[in-house]
Order: C-alpha cells, then sequence, then structure tokens
C-alpha cells in the first residue's frame, strides 16, 4: 500500500468529512481534543484524544494518535491513575481491533440455510422488537462481558423495564475464588488494590500480577518501583506455583510446591508469624490462633514438598517488612483455590498487612459480578427451553467455557439469539441475528475500573464499519416497544444517557461545576478521579470456616496435573484475531501463532518426547493434541498449557490455530463458583512431528554475557565483587596488559575520525539506557514498535524460517536448573545497537547504512539493494531483511488487508521488498522533535524525544536520550556500575547502555 | 470542530463575496475578472477555456490559480493553510470553498460543479501533480519557515490557468538547493 | 613448477598436417549425440531461469533462507565458479611463463573453462541481491543523486576483480586462438569459413606477425599472472574483513587461491577426460598430461588441507571462546556432515595421487577430480553457512537449508557454463594447433613441410 496515495486521499475524503460533519452526523464535531483546540486538527499533524482501554478489565486509560481523522497509535494516559500512560502488549493492540478486517460491517441475520446475509439496520430493529414482544419477562436472557459503567447499570434497567432479572456476566477471568475468599474472610465481596510500591518483600501464590491478573500494567509499575534496584536497596519477590509463569521470571527465588497445596504454606507461615510474634499480631487474629496452631511448619513442609528451613525462613521474611502476598491468579484455580485465597487473606492479615499494600476501597466498590456459576444456570435454562430471547455482548461463552458445559447446543434451543459482537466469534456464528457494536475506540462509554477511578470512552474516529452501538440499539429498542420499558428511558442517545448518569454523578461529588465544563474536563482528562480513605476491614465471622477445612486439592492419581495458565498475551482469547498479539513470543516460550504442551525435560526424556512432537493430552473432560515444548520452568509432575487459541471462528487469524485448553477442564462450577483451571491428565507422544513457530534459537547464552546478572550483596559490598563479575570474567579471555595497550591505542586511532567528524561539538549523540532490574519481559514495547514503525507480521510458517520482522525482540535465557541448582532466568531486550564502531556500515556497498551526525546508525531503505551484508556482520543480529512483498495485496505475503492499512503510521515508511531494516530509534520522533523546536526556535530538552518502546514499557526500564548532554538521564545510567554492554570485547562501541539485572538473593 | 472551521470560513467567505460584489456582478466570471483588474492587481487572467491546450493534467474542476492567487492576488495560504503549520500542506476542504462561492461565482459552471460536489457531501477528487516517492519525507512547514516561496517549487503558480509541475522534484534537485543554501544533506532528514 | 615441464612428446610425432588435420575433425558436423547434450543442457538453463524469474517476481524469501544465515548456495557457488576459473590462467599464463611445453595440449580448454566460469561466476552476486533491479548502483558512476558507493565495501573490490578476470581472461582466450582459427579457416568450409575469416583478423602466419603475436601473447600472460593470485584473494576477503568467526582469519587469502587452483584443475580434468574420448585426441592428451595435472593437484590439494588444518589450530589457540564455538560447530554441529564431506574429499583423497598409477590412469584421475570438485563446493558451504549459522547471540541462532528454487538455479548456472563450453568446443579448436606444432621435433629431411 502505498502510504503517500493512501494519505492523500486521506487529506480529500478527511476533509470533506470534516465539513459535512456539520450538516450530516455530530460524532465527530463534538471531541474534544486533549488539550489541543480543534482548529489545530491539520492534515500532517497528530491530534490526541483520550478514552479508554477495553482488552481486560484493568480499564487503562489511553490517548489515542489521530492522522487525518484516523487513529494510527495508541498510548497510555499519563493522567490514569490505573496505567499512568504506560500500556502492556495487548492494549497496544487494540488498533487491530478497530481495524481488523473480519470485523463485523453491518447487521446480519441469519437465513434458514445458516448462512448470514446483511440487513438493514432498521430491519434489524424490528425482528428484535417483534421477538421482544412476543417473549415474556423472564424468557430474556442478555449475557454480558465484564461492564463497570453506566452501560451495566443500563443494561439492568433495560430488562428490568422488560421484567426481566436474567442477566449473565461472563467473563472468563472473573476471580471467583479470590472474592469468594474476600467475601468469607473480611465480608467484603470486591477486589482491593494492592500497593506492590510499597511492599519490600512480595509472596505470589500462584499469581500472575504482572500478566493478566486485576491491573497488570499498575502492578508493573508498582512492583518495578518496589523491586528495582535504586540506591542500593530493592525489594524482596518470591513466587510459589508448580510452573516458572513470566511474572515468576522476574523472582528472585521460584519455590515449586505439590500442585493445590499453597493454602498449606500461606498457613503454616501465618502459624509461624502468630508464634513468634504473637503480641504483634493484630487481636482479632488470635481467634485463629487454635486453628493456625494446627498447621506446623512440619505438617505442610510434608505435603507441600517445601523444607521446613524454607518455610520458617519464608516467614521470617515476610514478616520483616512491609510486605505483601498475593493470591487467586487463574493460573493456580484449582479446586481449592479459593482456600488458597483465604489462607493468604489470613497471612496478609496476621502480618498486618491489610490497610497499608492491601487497601479495600469505599462502598459502593466495583465488584466483578457473576460469574461462571451463573453461565452454567444460562446453560441449563436454554437445555430446558426457558430461554426465549438470549442477547449476548462482549462476551463469547461459547469458546471460553469447558467444552463439557455444552453451551454451544444448548443454545440451539433457544428461541432468538441476538449477537452484538464485532467479530463473528464462536457465539455469534450460533447467533440468529447479529447487531455489530462500535468499536470501544468509536465508542462512548464509561468505566470503574477500581474505587475511586472513574474513566471515559470517547470515539476517537467516525465509525469504520456500518455499526451500531448496543446502547443506542436497547435504548431505540425501549423507545420503539414504548409502555414500562419506554418510560423509564429519557435519554434520545445513549451519549445522552451517558451525559445524564454523569450528571447525577456530578451532583454525588458536589461539584459546582457547570456540567459543559466538568464533562469537558472529565474527557479532556479521559475521566475522573475521586478521593476517599481505604476502608478499614476486620476479619469476618466466616474466616474460619474458610481456612477451616483447608483440604487441600489432591490431584486423582493420573500421572500429570494440567495447569491451564492465562496467556500474557492473547488473554482468555479474546486476542487471538489481533496479528500483532499472534505473531508476538509468548514471554516464556517464545512461541508463536500456536498452542504448546510445556513438559519439564526429564519428563520427556523419560517418555522420549522432542520439541514438537505432538502430544495428546487426556482429561477426564475432553482431549487436545498440540505440540510439545521442553520447559524447565515446571515440575516433573505438571503440564502447562495457555489459554487464548483454537478458536473455530473469529477470524483469519484466529481460525483453526493451535487448540482450546478449556477442552479439558471440567465444565462443574467449583465451589467458589468458577472454572477450575487444573486437570489430571495423562499424555501420549502421537508421533506426529512439527517446527514449533519459535523465534528463539538457543536457551542458554554460554557464558557469552549478553543479559547479565549480579546480586545485591555483591553491590552494597557485603559479598566479594568477583562473585558478581565471575561471568564477564568468564566470557572474555584474559589478554596481556600489553596486548590491552595495543588494542586501546589501535581502537582511539580508529576512532579519532569519527569523534572529530561527529561527536564532537552541538551534535547529540543519541543513546539508550535499559535496566534489567525492572525489565520483566512482558513484551509491550514489541507490539508498541509494531505500532509505531510499521513493521509487518509475516505468518507461521516465515517464523519457523526465522523471518520474523520485529525490530525489537526479548531474549529470555536459563541459568543453572540442572543438577540441583535453581532455574534463573533472565531477559533481555534486544533491538540495534546504534554502535559507535559499527560493523554493518563499513561493508555496505552502496552506504545504505551509515552513520549519522548524531550518532544513529542509519538505514536508507531506498538506496539498499540487499545484499545483506550489514545482517551477517552484525553480531546482534538486530537486521530484518523484507524477503517478501508485505505490501502488495496480490502477494500471499500482503501483511495489511483493508482496512488494517488504516494504522500505517504515515510518518514511516513501509518497506519494500528486498530491503533491509532495522531499529531507527524511532528517527521519525526525534525529526519531529527536533523540526518542532527548530520552528519554536528552542533547544533540545532531556526527555524531549521519548521512543515508541520507552513510551509504553510498564516497568519504566528504557531511558532514551541524548549522551553528549551531561543532564540527561541517559548520560548517568551510561556510566553506572551496573551498566555494561554487550559483545563490547568486539570493539562496536553500542549506544545501548544495559544495567545489570539484580537478584535480591538476601536471606533473612 | 468543523463548525468552527465554517464559521471563520463563512465569515472571511462573506467578505470576499462583498468584495465581488462591489467590483461589478459576480454572475459572468469574464467581466468580473475585467472590472476587477481594472482597479486591483495588472494582471489580467486570460479567458482561457481550453484546457487540453493547457500544460499539466485536466481536473475534475477547472480550477484557476491564475484567477484566485493570480488576478484577485488570495495568500496561496488562505486555502493551503496547512502549509505554514504542518508537514503536509494537505487539500482546501470543500468549506473553505464554499467560503467564497456560497455567494461569489454563481453561473459559473466551474463553481457550479463545486456546489453540487458540496450539497451532494461528496469530496471532489483532484488530480495529484506535485508527487514525491513515499519513501521521501518533505516538511512543508520547515520550508516556509526558511523563507522559501511557493514559486521557488511550485512555480509560477499565479500565472497558471491549469497546475504542471514546475520543478523535477528529484533528489538532485532537492541537494542542489541544499547545497546551495547549506543546509543538512544528511539522509535521515527526508529518507527514514 | 619447473619440474612439470618435462617435455613429453606424443610416442609417433604426427606431422604438422596431421595436426592440423585432427583438430580441425574436432570441428567437423555435429553427431546427434552432441544435439541431444545440447538440447539437455537448454532444457536444464531454461528451468534455471524459470526459477530465477519466479524468485524475482515474489522476492528473495522463495529461497531457503533462514536468518541469520543470509548468504547460502548462491554466494557458494559465486564463490566455487570464481575458484574454477583460476586454474585457466595458471596453466595457460603461469606455465605458459615457465615455458613448460606440456600445457600446450590442454592449455586452450583451460582458458574456455576459465571465461565460461567467470561469466557463470558473474551472475551469483546479481542473483542473490534482494533487488538486483538497482544492481548497477554497485557500479561507481555519476547520478542524478549525488550519491556515490562505499570503497571499503569488500563487496565493490569485488565488482572490479571479476570484471577485470573477465575482460583479461577473455582477451587472452581470444589473441591464443587466433593462428589456430587462421589454421582452421584454410580448411573450413560455408559459413564457417566466413566466420573464422572475420575471427583470424586477417592472420596469415608472415614471420612480422608471429613476432608481434608472441611479444603481445607474452605480456598478456605477464599481465594475467598477477590476477590469478589477486582475484581470489579479492573475494576471500568478502569474508576476511567481516567479523564472522570462523570468517576473520588472515590466512583466507593463500588459502582460497589455493582452493581455487585445486578445484580448477580438477575441473579441466572433469572436461579433458570426455573430450580427448570424443574427439579422439589420445594422441595429444597422454598419460602425461595428467599426471603433470595430478601433481598440480596434489600440491595445491596439500596447500589446502594444509589450511584446514591451520583455521582448527588457530581457533583453539586463540583462546577466542567465539572461535572455538563456530569451529567446533562446524565439526560436530549440524552440518557435520557437509564439513566432513569437504575435509574428505579435499584433504584426503588426493592423496592417492601419491601413487603414479592412479595419477596415469585416466579413469581414476575422473572420479577423483569429481569428489574434488564436490569437496571444493562444500568447502565453500560450510564456511559461509555454517560460520552464519552460530554467531554471537545464541538467542539468534538458525538453521538453513536450501530451497528447490536455489537447486534448480544452481544446476541453471551448470547448464549455462556447458552451453557456453559446448558451442565453443564445436566451433573452436579446442588443442592449440600452432603451439603443438611447436613442440613436436623439427621433421627430418625428406618430409615435406605443410
Amino acid at each position: 500500500m502505498d502510504r503517500r496515495r493512501f494519505l492523500e486521499v486521506l487529506g480529500v475524503t478527511g476533509g470533506g468529512t470534516a465539513a459535512l460533519a456539520g450538516c450530516s452526523t455530530d460524532q465527530v464535531e463534538k471531541l474534544i481534543p486533549y488539550l489541543v483546540p480543534p482548529e489545530h486538527q491539520v492534515p500532517g499533524v497528530a491530534t490526541y484524544y483520550a478514552t479508554t482501554c477495553r482488552e481486560c478489565p484493568a480499564g487503562c486509560g489511553l490517548h489515542v494518535r489521530v492522522r487525518e481523522g484516523r487513529a494510527v497509535k495508541v498510548e497510555g494516559n499519563p493522567e490514569s491513575p490505573v496505567n499512568r500512560g504506560r500500556l502492556c502488549a495487548r492494549g497496544q493492540a487494540s488498533l487491530q481491533g478497530l481495524y481488523n478486517p473480519d470485523r463485523v460491517r453491518g447487521p446480519m441475520a441469519r437465513t434458514a440455510d445458516g448462512r448470514f446475509e446483511p440487513i438493514t439496520w432498521d430491519e434489524a430493529i424490528a425482528r428484535l422488537a417483534e421477538r421482544l414482544a412476543a417473549a415474556s419477562g423472564d424468557q430474556i436472557w442478555f449475557v454480558t462481558g465484564h461492564e463497570t459503567g453506566t452501560f451495566d447499570r443500563l443494561v439492568d434497567e433495560w430488562l428490568n423495564g422488560l421484567r426481566s432479572n436474567r442477566r449473565v456476566v461472563h467473563e472468563p477471568f472473573a476471580y471467583e475464588a479470590l472474592r469468594r475468599a474476600n467475601r468469607d474472610v473480611f465480608n467484603v465481596s470486591a477486589l482491593p488494590t494492592y500497593d506492590f510500591a510499597a511492599a519490600t518483600y512480595v509472596l505470589s501464590f500462584g499469581t500472575d500480577f504482572l500478566e493478566t491478573w486485576v491491573s497488570p500494567v499498575e502492578h508493573a509499575r508498582g512492583f518495578s518501583a518496589g523491586h528495582g534496584f535504586a540506591e542500593g536497596r530493592m525489594g524482596r519477590y518470591v513466587h510459589i506455583e508448580p510452573r516458572m509463569s513470566m511474572t515468576a521470571m522476574s523472582a528472585d527465588e521460584w519455590i515449586a510446591p505439590v500442585p493445590g497445596s499453597e493454602a498449606l504454606l500461606a498457613l503454616a507461615l501465618a502459624h509461624i508469624i502468630m508464634r513468634d510474634r504473637g503480641a504483634a499480631v493484630p487481636p482479632d487474629a488470635l481467634r485463629l490462633r487454635a486453628l493456625l496452631a494446627a498447621h506446623t511448619p512440619q505438617g505442610a513442609a510434608a505435603r507441600t514438598g517445601v523444607a521446613v528451613e524454607t518455610i520458617e525462613r519464608l516467614a521470617r521474611e515476610f514478616a520483616a517488612g512491609p510486605s505483601l502476598a498475593v493470591a487467586g491468579g487463574i493460573g493456580a484455580q484449582h479446586p481449592q483455590a479459593h482456600v488458597t485465597a483465604a489462607a493468604v487473606n489470613v497471612l496478609n492479615y496476621v502480618a498486618g498487612n491489610v490497610g497499608r499494600t492491601v487497601r479495600f476501597g469505599p462502598e459502593p466498590t466495583v465488584a466483578f459480578g457473576g460469574g461462571y456459576g451463573d453461565l452454567a444456570d444460562l446453560t441449563r435454562a436454554m437445555r430446558e427451553g426457558r430461554v426465549g430471547v438470549l442477547l449476548v455482548h462482549g462476551a463469547n461463552p461459547a469458546y471460553a467455557s469447558p467444552a463439557g458445559l455444552g453451551f454451544t447446543d444448548a443454545m440451539g434451543r433457544v428461541g432468538f439469539t441476538v449477537s452484538f459482537a464485532r467479530f463473528l466469534d464462536e457465539t455469534a456464528m450460533a447467533a440468529h441475528l447479529i447487531l455489530p457494536d462500535h468499536d470501544p475506540l468509536e465508542q462512548w462509554n464509561d468505566a470503574e475500573p477500581r474505587a475511586n477511578v472513574t474513566a471515559l470512552q470517547q470515539p476517537v474516529m467516525q465509525p469504520v464499519f456500518d455499526t451500531r452501538q448496543t446502547g443506542d440499539i436497547l435504548l431505540a429498542m425501549a423507545r420503539r416497544m414504548g409502555g414500562r420499558v419506554g418510560a423509564r428511558f429519557t435519554a434520545g442517545s445513549y451519549k445522552e444517557y451517558l451525559q445524564q448518569s454523569w450528571q447525577a454523578l456530578q451532583r454525588r461529588l458536589r461539584n459546582s461545576q457547570p456540567f459543559d465544563v466538568f464533562w469537558a474536563e472529565a474527557l479532556q482528562r479521559g475521566g475522573i478521579v475521586t478521593e476517599s480513605p481505604p476502608r478499614p476491614v476486620r476479619l469476618g465471622i466466616g474466616a474460619a470456616g474458610a481456612i477451616g477445612e483447608a483440604t487441600i486439592w489432591a490431584a486423582p492419581d493420573e500421572p500429570f496435573t494440567l495447569i491451564a495458565y492465562p496467556s500474557p498475551v492473547l488473554h482468555d482469547g479474546r486476542g487471538a484475531n489481533r496479528p500483532w498479539l499472534q505473531e508476538l513470543p509468548d514471554p516464556v516460550t517464545k512461541v508463536t501463532w500456536s498452542t504448546w504442551v510445556e513438559i519439564h525435560p526429564a519428563t520427556a526424556r523419560r517418555l522420549g518426547i522432542a520439541e514438537g512432537d505432538f502430544v495428546e493430552v487426556t482429561s477426564a473432560a475432553g482431549t487436545v493434541t498440540a505440540p510439545a515444548y521442553l520447559y524447565p520452568g515446571l515440575r516433573e509432575d505438571v503440564v502447562a498449557m495457555p489459554t487464548g487459541q483454537g478458536h473455530t471462528a473469529f477470524g483469519r487469524y484466529a481460525q483453526g490455530r493451535g487448540a482450546n485448553v478449556y477442552h479439558l477442564l471440567s465444565a462443574e462450577p467449583m465451589a467458589f463458583g468458577g472454572v477450575a483451571h487444573y486437570a489430571a491428565v495423562t499424555i501420549r507422544n502421537t508421533g506426529r512431528h512439527e517446527r514449533l513457530a519459535k523465534t528463539e534459537g538457543r536457551n542458554r547464552q554460554m557464558g557469552r554475557g549478553i543479559a547479565r546478572a549480579t546480586t545485591l550483596g555483591a553491590l552494597v559490598g557485603s559479598e566479594t565483587p568477583e562473585a558478581a563479575h565471575e561471568e564477564h570474567a568468564a566470557h572474555a579471555a584474559p589478554v596481556p596488559e600489553r596486548i590491552e595497550h595495543i588494542l586501546d591505542e589501535w581502537q582511539e586511532a580508529q576512532y579519532a575520525e569519527a569523534r572529530r567528524g561527529n561527536y564532537a561539538g552541538e551534535h547529540p549523540r543519541w543513546a539508550m539506557a535499559i535496566d534489567l532490574s525492572r525489565c520483566t519481559g512482558c513484551s509491550a514495547c514489541v507490539t508498541a514498535c509494531y505500532a509505531e514503525n510499521n513493521i509487518p507480521t509475516v505468518g507461521p510458517a516465515l517464523v519457523r524460517h526465522g523471518r520474523e520482522m520485529s525490530w525489537l525482540r526479548i531474549e529470555r535465557y536459563f541459568e543453572g536448573g540442572e543438577h540441583g541448582e535453581p532455574l534463573e532466568t533472565r531477559v533481555i531486550p534486544m533491538l540495534c545497537q546504534h554502535c559507535g564502531n559499527a560493523p554493518c556500515e563499513p561493508v555496505c556497498p552502496v552506504f545504505a547504512a551509515y552513520h549519522t551526525p548524531d550518532g544513529l546508525n542509519a538505514q536508507v531503505y531506498n538506496r539498499c539493494v540487499g545484499t545483506r551484508y550489514c545482517s551477517n556482520n552484525c553480531p546482534y543480529k538486530v537486521r530484518y531483511f523484507n524477503w517478501f512483498d508485505y505490501q502488495a495485496p496480490q502477494d500471499p505475503t500482503f501483511a495489511w488487508p483493508e482496512p488494517l492499512h488504516w494504522l500505517l503510521n504515515p510518518d514511516v515508511t513501509v518497506r519494500a521488498k528486498g530491503v533491509m531494516e532495522k531499529c531507527t530509534f524511532c528517527v521519525q520522533r526525534i525529526r519531529g522533535v527536533q523540526h518542532e523546536a527548530r520552528l519554536a526556535d528552542r533547544p533540545l530538552r532531556d526527555g524531549d524525544v521519548v521512543t515508541a518502546c520507552q513510551q509504553t514499557c510498564p516497568s519504566d526500564a528504557i531511558v532514551f536520550g541524548d549522551l553528549n548532554d551531561p543532564t540527561s538521564r541517559v548520560h548517568d545510567l551510561a556510566a553506572d556500575r551496573r551498566g555494561y554492554r554487550v559483545l563490547e570485547e568486539l570493539n562496536t562501541r553500542p549506544a545501548i547502555t544495559y544495567l545489570q539485572k539484580v537478584r535480591n538473593t538476601r536471606e533473612a | 470542530m468543523t463548525k468552527r472551521v465554517l464559521l471563520a470560513a463563512g465569515v472571511l467567505g462573506v467578505g470576499a463575496a462583498l468584495v465581488a460584489l462591489r467590483y461589478g456582478a459576480p454572475s459572468a466570471g469574464l467581466r468580473a475578472q475585467q472590472d476587477t483588474t481594472a482597479a486591483r492587481s495588472a494582471y489580467v487572467a486570460p479567458v482561457d477555456v481550453d484546457t487540453a491546450r493547457l500544460p499539466g493534467p485536466k481536473q475534475p474542476v477547472f480550477y484557476r490559480h491564475d484567477i484566485h492567487a493570480g488576478q484577485y492576488e488570495m495568500d496561496c495560504r488562505y486555502c493551503h493553510f496547512a502549509a505554514e503549520v504542518s508537514r503536509s500542506p494537505g487539500m482546501p476542504t470543500l468549506s473553505t470553498c464554499m467560503g467564497c462561492h456560497l455567494v461569489a461565482g454563481a453561473g459559473n459552471p466551474e463553481v457550479e460543479k463545486v456546489r453540487a460536489a458540496y450539497n451532494e457531501g461528496r469530496p471532489i477528487e483532484w488530480i495529484e501533480i506535485h508527487r514525491l516517492p513515499p519513501f521521501v519525507q518533505f516538511p512543508h512547514n520547515l520550508h516556509v519557515a526558511a523563507d522559501l516561496t511557493c514559486q521557488d517549487c511550485h512555480g509560477p503558480i499565479e500565472r497558471m490557468p491549469q497546475v504542471y509541475q514546475y520543478a523535477s522534484l528529484k533528489m538532485g534537485w532537492c541537494l542542489d538547493c541544499h547545497h546551495e543554501e547549506d543546509v543538512t544533506t544528511e539522509c535521515t532528514v527526508c529518507h527514514y | 613448477m619447473a619440474t612439470l615441464a618435462q617435455p613429453r612428446t606424443p610416442v609417433t610425432p604426427p606431422t604438422y598436417a596431421e595436426i592440423t588435420r585432427d583438430v580441425a575433425a574436432t570441428l567437423g558436423n555435429p553427431s546427434r549425440g552432441y544435439y541431444i547434450l545440447l538440447g539437455f543442457v537448454l532444457t536444464v538453463l531454461a528451468i534455471g531461469v524459470g526459477a530465477l524469474l519466479y524468485q524475482i517476481r515474489f522476492g528473495l524469501g522463495v529461497a531457503g533462507y533462514t536468518p541469520p544465515v543470509m548468504w547460502g548456495v548462491y554466494i557458494t557457488n559465486f564463490v566455487f565458479w570464481v575458484g574454477i576459473a583460476h586454474s585457466g590462467t595458471l596453466i595457460s599464463a603461469i606455465l605458459y611463463l615457465f615455458r613448460s611445453a606440456w600445457r600446450t595440449a590442454v592449455y586452450r580448454t583451460a582458458e574456455a573453462m576459465t571465461v565460461f566460469a567467470v561469466l557463470t561466476a558473474g551472475l551469483f552476486p546479481l542473483i542473490h541481491i534482494g533487488r538486483i533491479w538497482y544492481a548497477y548502483w554497485l557500479f561507481p558512476y555519476p547520478n542524478q543523486r549525488q550519491l556515490w558507493i562505499n570503497f571499503k565495501s569488500p563487496l565493490v573490490f569485488d565488482v572490479f576483480a571479476v570484471s577485470t578476470y573477465l575482460t583479461v581472461s577473455t582477451l587472452f582466450l581470444i589473441v591464443g586462438l587466433i593462428p589456430d582459427i587462421a589454421a582452421v579457416r584454410d580448411v573450413a568450409t560455408g559459413w564457417r569459413k566466413k566466420l573464422y575469416r572475420i575471427t583470424a583478423l586477417g592472420w596469415r602466419g608472415t614471420d612480422q606477425q608471429w613476432r608481434h603475436y608472441l611479444k603481445a601473447y607474452l605480456y598478456l600472460a605477464a599481465l594475467a599472472t598477477p590476477l590469478v593470485l589477486s582475484v581470489h584473494s579479492v573475494v576471500s576477503w568478502d569474508f576476511a574483513v567481516s567479523i564472522v568467526p570462523g570468517w576473520h582469519a588472515t590466512i583466507f587469502a593463500p588459502y582460497f587461491v589455493a582452493g581455487a587452483i585445486y578445484s580448477g584443475v580438477a575441473l579441466v580434468v572433469t572436461l579433458l577426460v570426455p573430450l580427448r574420448k570424443v574427439f579422439r585426441m589420445e594422441r595429444y592428451i597422454t598419460g602425461d598430461h595428467f599426471d603433470n595435472l595430478a601433481k598440480l593437484l596434489m600440491l595445491t590439494g596439500f596447500i589446502v588441507g594444509y589450511a584446514y588444518a591451520t583455521e582448527y589450530f588457530l581457533a583453539w589457540y586463540s583462546g577466542n571462546q567465539f572461535e572455538r564455538a563456530a569451529f567446533w560447530n562446524r565439526a560436530f554441529g549440524d552440518y557435520w556432515w557437509a564439513t566432513w564431506t569437504m575435509i574428505i574429499c579435499n584433504a584426503f583423497l588426493p592423496l592417492f595421487l601419491i601413487f603414479r598409477k592412479v595419477r596415469r590412469s585416466i579413469p581414476a584421475m575422473f572420479v577423483l577430480s569429481l569428489f574434488v570438485n564436490l569437496g571444493m563446493w562444500f568447502e565453500r558451504f560450510v564456511i559461509i553457512v555454517v560460520s552464519l549459522s552460530h554467531e554471537y547471540e545464541p538467542y539468534a541462532f538458525g538453521h538453513y537449508t536450501p530451497s528447490w528454487v536455489e537447486w534448480a538455479i544452481l544446476c541453471g548456472s551448470f547448464a549455462w557454463f556447458f552451453t557456453w563450453f559446448l558451442l565453443f568446443a564445436k566451433n573452436f579448436p579446442t588443442v592449440s594447433i600452432s603451439e603443438v606444432k611447436e613442440i613436436i621435433p623439427m621433421p627430418r629431411k625428406g618430409r615435406a613441410h605443410t
């Protein structure tokens, strides 16, 4: 797709629509750009709109960059207290939901022969109205996803108007266990906020708080603040789970107990704390003394397989400082998960963390409604024919529920099913009528992600397709039907309805401004934040009962326990039709575009399974087959599979890819009303083999010191420095003094030229610093880079050939893990190092690769002839070649099927077939800022230029700036004692300084 | 936002229209030209209907820069306002045209085309003339700020009844000027 | 070299007339077999061209490239063919300067082979680049974009090395041909006669012409000689100047030159054996010739073997972990089979040449030469592909296997080479008439000169 042609067309039509907005729709004209007066909506100049991310319940604030009336980039909203301007990979990819080629482009009805054919909105609404009129109240069921704002109220009111209370909320990751435990122990059914920043000691019981759990971006920010090394201090983090998740990769210590036994561990810790510091624990906790007395460390050690001294140590460490224990992760949601959560609640309470690092919001607080149990009820009702009209919005239960539930079959017995889906997902395929909703980026809406935060959503552009917001449809329906339900609603449109509820909110807040001002400010900020003190909670009556029957879940005597863990990339599967997410390597396994079964190498050896062998996993509920991935981060009696793949519908990128792990899970709701993500399974090698589409060559760094780590002890000097730098010593062969001297002279001589020409004087020297003690490997930066730099996705076949184009990759290396010593994981973002003395430059015959005066290692696409010598000579292997034409619609490798190409960044060239490309340090952003500065006649300040990866990094691990500016952050970090440059012995003079990862091995 | 644009355009439009009225009937384009030129500028745009004879491609509307920019001496940036503030000059929206032509130029067939398009709400798809390859970044605003005139690159637009490409717009052509003016010839200033 | 220069003439020396007759006979009407062979070769060539067009349409991805292996079979072929080209000049120029008479019967074949091999080699840099339609950017020419090429890049050295070599070797071949063309001109008929009359450049064989001719030939030989060493040294720098472990070595230039001559001589043998049979040249191309070629093979083969040993020794002795890992990977990594094929074919099989019996046995020599060619191709494959597959960044290690397109183009390149060779062999004397005449003893009294 020719970027400029596309722009020209936009320039015209964009202008045209703007002119017409006056007379036709009022969709766009009332938009309030973020702090930029509307008349600055100029072709070629970006405008930012504040809205809210709806990719998961966390509800991060967004800034959407709009060019020529099209959203081209999504970034975090710095004013949102949830994410503070940062964003995860899923949030970055929300743009591909907006422009997805497989979106439902208009209302559709199922014909007799089961196909869908487009109909008009009037007809669609007429059909629905008629069905609703026919159905009696309690036959009307409404399934929604997790909704917390005005829409939630609208649905309830609307149903109520129709004399129905059949509302089902289906959120696959609804944390039923945690909510049940909170109810039992604290009489609060809400989720608290967790202060990872304040905790110097974090204990996670199988909770992936950096991946999907509750609010990952917020947690990542807090965690990196509390655990990242700074001024000789850092927190300590111990992860307890049979599998080492992405979150656990950042842990200082990983403990793999017997699956399902975490509760005992937590209680044993509580026991020890109670025993050692009886006086210090909150008085009302003493009630539990007798109960806890039973949970001796010895007893726990016997059943969890964790040594007594380890347990004692953990307890001492935990009791020592402001600490935080978290539980309730989906990856640990076994049938007794609520007991674990309750035990952890007690542990936190006993240690006095509740109210400090665990804070419950004020009433009324945001609670996850419903849960899997309700869905089971609905299914029963459907099977019994008690459902006349089923409306489904924002949920895909046909996919994200155990096959044993038989939701799809049951839908067959429903009189009339209406889906508001934006995609033809599994549920929509079984519907009679599809009334496509707007994409969240085209919607008016609001959400209350957590206490004190009410976030607004506004349309950032005109709708891409002929869709309508569900809220508007419900209101229209009410008006049409009149009577009881019609009377309830005065609002003409959902936007008006929303504003009404915000007027109510304003009154509640006793805000005296005129509503327009209040509204406008809220839109500019992306919502409002209220202040209110945390609510003190006490141990409830149920506490004793909750942990009383601390029966640990013992897997039936099948050889293996399966953990169906939540995919940090595809979440519950809603991300599966986004090419960016499909191609984003899983942070742990580095596999793309497929499902895999994680098996411990020893187990695999025993069963004669090699990586890529298709393994048949069978549980009581069913069987799935997927290729094996040998992963040392597992107990030998555990196998693990991610959620998210194995769609039978849902669009070209998702359909028929991998296997759906839900087929292995029991359909029976657990005691806490959720799905158990653990299952007892047997595995069998089918003999079929396929090379995994993974981006990783070798998972050990062969002592080459690429991802380096040291220990806190070594840095604060309680340990010998050798211990810290042993690795460095190992990877550089000893060189005689004399030779060193000669080499240095040679380097200087060789470098003098460059310095004279380039780095002396006023020129900046762009450089980056990456703090490995903060990087969690979450890979948000990777997707941000795809979005900013028009990087094509290439699909699994090409990934197998190592032809992925990802300019920025997260390398994951294992240390230890063999014969006894603990397994350690290292992650390091690898991108073009912009070497001061770059090997790629001299070998280019045509100067396509050359060095700019401001220290960038430039690649001029249109000069490149494609000899690929630069890539051969790049020790970091960060140059990517266009093997095919990714912008030719007629080619099989076309990466941006319309309208996906609308998200292309107009400031960046879309590279042609046969040229080399690589990280540019976001040169378009650098030049943009330089131009602005030039026009404003002001010098560049540190922090003016922000690269896409830096902007989105949830843990603030990346710093970019001018090395020649002595006041810049990057200048200081480059001189940090933790700083090193990868493969610097090659004299490449990289512009990127990595700060060693720090492991807090301090053991109290 | 477009409301404001419309408003601004409207105000200016009415003003321009009054001027047009003051100098003779806006109905007949030809007479308007002669009357006004007598008073306004030395340059009289030729009466020209044969677009085929003129250099440059035939546009959906025979918009005459020589009348607007030449005879009436309108500033280029009245329509191409973005050139000053943005990398890309953008095409003037229809509302900009209607600012004047709500009143002015009635009866002129070309103006009627514009009005028709505006009322039907379909943008006019002009034929692009000055076209850079997609891998070139050319910030108009910087060049305007550097006191280049539009004519330096686009030629005597104010004398073109129909616009044609004036400069080669080839890389060598860019570099010549950059060398002369002693500004950067660094590749990544234009190519990224 | 002088030791190789024992002039051994055919047992019963043919008369001048016989020589002219025998050689001219090779230009007689082609047999059916010839046309079948030519047809086959052209078909393969067509397949190769088809594959190339397919690659140009869809992009280099249709080849098996798997990053980090950015160079594969194409560059292997390039180095292979450039290597082949070297023996020609060696035999014709250097041995000429050393006045080793035995070369006379074989040098024409060798020279022709040189020219065609360079023609083939020259194609591959083009085939392997991503945007073949901009290949001309590699030449320094003034352009409106005011851009220049990077003379630091060894790829630019290549452009000059190969083009120079092509020019000189072609010139050398043509000049050498002149007297012979004149000779066959006098016996030829039909359109061929016209062709020869033109290409003979009016050669009449006068003393004056001969005097000038010999001078020119001598100077050309002197000019060509350094190229034998320089061209392949330059090619070796493509690798030696990089920082890739397994490439970055100072011994590359001599190592490559020896290898080049080695493979070149091997191909000469491969070509001479059938030629000799088909054209009934047993009287001119005798066991002595093969013996001498074998000695050349042996010498260069030993140098190559020594180079291998040196590489591994240095990798170990340098103490550089990257070098060590690279060479360990060569011998015992995924590509062990390629490495051992190369070592056995190039370093061990030539040891058989120690036995005179083997050296003088035509079939043995033929088989051996085939093995050497195979081995030398794999040498380049190992150096290029295996080194690239395991560089510095363990995360980025990869494994490359060529695709059908690359094999098709490889076969196409052989077809291209043999097309030229077949056409040449049928239209120009493949044995130098004049020079063979030079080395037969002066005819005795009574027998008339012709």
